[in-house]
């Protein structure tokens, strides 16, 4: 019976101890996934920004500038782009629809974010667009990998259409999260004008003709906890016309001025979130496989235990049951 | 030979239920009927 138990013990020592390795480093990549269809959206404000009136072609302060970007997964285009790209991706269907003090629109870029679901690297397919126009990521936008490292990143522009590196400068603690803080800056670079104009009649095309060019730069801040979800972000955003006839003779005419950041509520409603996924990485790369290396081990322990009682002098007797038979001459 | 066959069953048994788990995976469902917003929403 003492065998029995210890037989028992070493298959569930054996079970945990191969558990724990195959879990961390086989089942988590495989299991830790962004979900094809996953919706979101986020609120950032700039207050007392500066934005460019396109009646009086003149900046003005205004109170409040508003960003609502929603993200939402495409599941019937990632499915079709899995089939020949052989791996699970996400495509996220975009919206960063700017919205003035009066309520009016003041832009809205449409974009299409195709990405590898474990990963979140680029992939490369047919639509991966911003505004409507074909661009090529190489590197992240939004979202962090799983399991973030302190290291560099090389994150995509949306505005300006290019990657660069995001640079880590640190760990910080943020509402009580333990954070790596990133920055990015993109340098003034000439952009294309969106395809949706604040004032009815006016088009890019139209605006082309008169030789006046948008120009923009912006300083970044990510911070984001070590799950791949930032659980805030800040922009000090500029944006200015150049040139042309457009502007009246000026060089140059502030379109917008703002230090974006995500809205409160959302930054509560963001860090309960990531708390809880924060948990659950946790638990499959680090809680779980630590246990079970520990449960492992102990149970291997008292195997052995059992098995070194079960072989003391004392209990062989039993084994002796049978007397040897009288020899007879 | 039986502690043998023991680990081997441990070891078996952890193979296939982490192999049948990431097989398995997870439902990718349907996309969100949800529209993408132009207005600001109150709350998240």
């Amino acid at each position: 019976m003492r065998r029995k138990a210890g037989l028992i013990l070493l298959a569930l020592a054996v079970f945990f101890a191969t558990l724990s390795p195959l879990l961390r480093w086989y089942a988590f990549p495989r299991l830790a996934k962004i979900p094809a269809n996953q919706y979101q959206d986020m609120v950032l404000e700039a207050k007392d920004a500066t934005l460019l009136d396109y009646g009086t072609m003149r900046s003005k302060k205004v109170p409040e500038v508003t960003v609502v970007q929603t993200l939402k997964g495409n599941v019937e285009a990632s499915e079709k782009i899995e089939r020949t790209a052989s791996r699970d991706v996400v495509v996220w269907d975009g919206l960063s629809y700017v919205q003035g003090p009066d309520g009016r629109m003041v832009s809205e870029i449409p974009e299409r974010y195709i990405f590898d679901a474990h990963s979140q690297e680029p992939v490369h397919a047919t639509g991966e667009s911003v505004d409507g126009a074909p661009v090529r990521r190489d590197g992240i936008e939004f979202k962090w990998p799983f399991l973030t490292e302190k290291r560099d990143y090389e994150y995509f522009d949306a505005q300006a259409r290019t990657t660069s590196p995001i640079h880590y400068k640190g760990t910080q603690e943020f509402r009580g999260v333990t954070v790596y803080y990133f920055e990015q800056t993109v340098p003034w670079t000439k952009v294309p004008f969106p395809k949706a104009m604040p004032v009815q009649g006016i088009t890019p095309e139209s605006v082309a003709k008169t030789g006046t060019t948008r120009w923009y730069t912006v300083h970044r801040f990510w911070v984001e906890p070590g799950t791949g979800a930032p659980v805030c972000g800040e922009e000090i955003h500029k944006e200015e016309l150049r040139g042309g006839t457009l502007l009246g003779g000026r060089d140059k005419v502030t379109a917008f001025v703002g230090h974006v950041k995500m809205r409160e509520d959302y930054i509560e409603h963001t860090v309960n979130l990531v708390e809880s996924q924060r948990v659950l990485v946790l638990l499959m790369t680090s809680y779980l496989p630590w246990s079970f290396l520990i449960l492992g081990a102990l149970l291997l322990s008292l195997s052995l235990y059992l098995e070194a009682r079960g072989r003391r002098p004392g209990d062989a007797a039993p084994a002796q049951l049978t007397e040897p038979e009288p020899v007879s001459a | 030979m039986r502690a043998l066959i023991a680990a081997a069953t441990g070891l078996a048994v952890a193979l296939a239920l982490v192999l049948t788990v990431t097989a398995l995976g997870s439902p990718t469902g349907s996309t969100s009927p949800k529209p993408l917003l132009t207005t600001v929403p109150a709350h998240p």
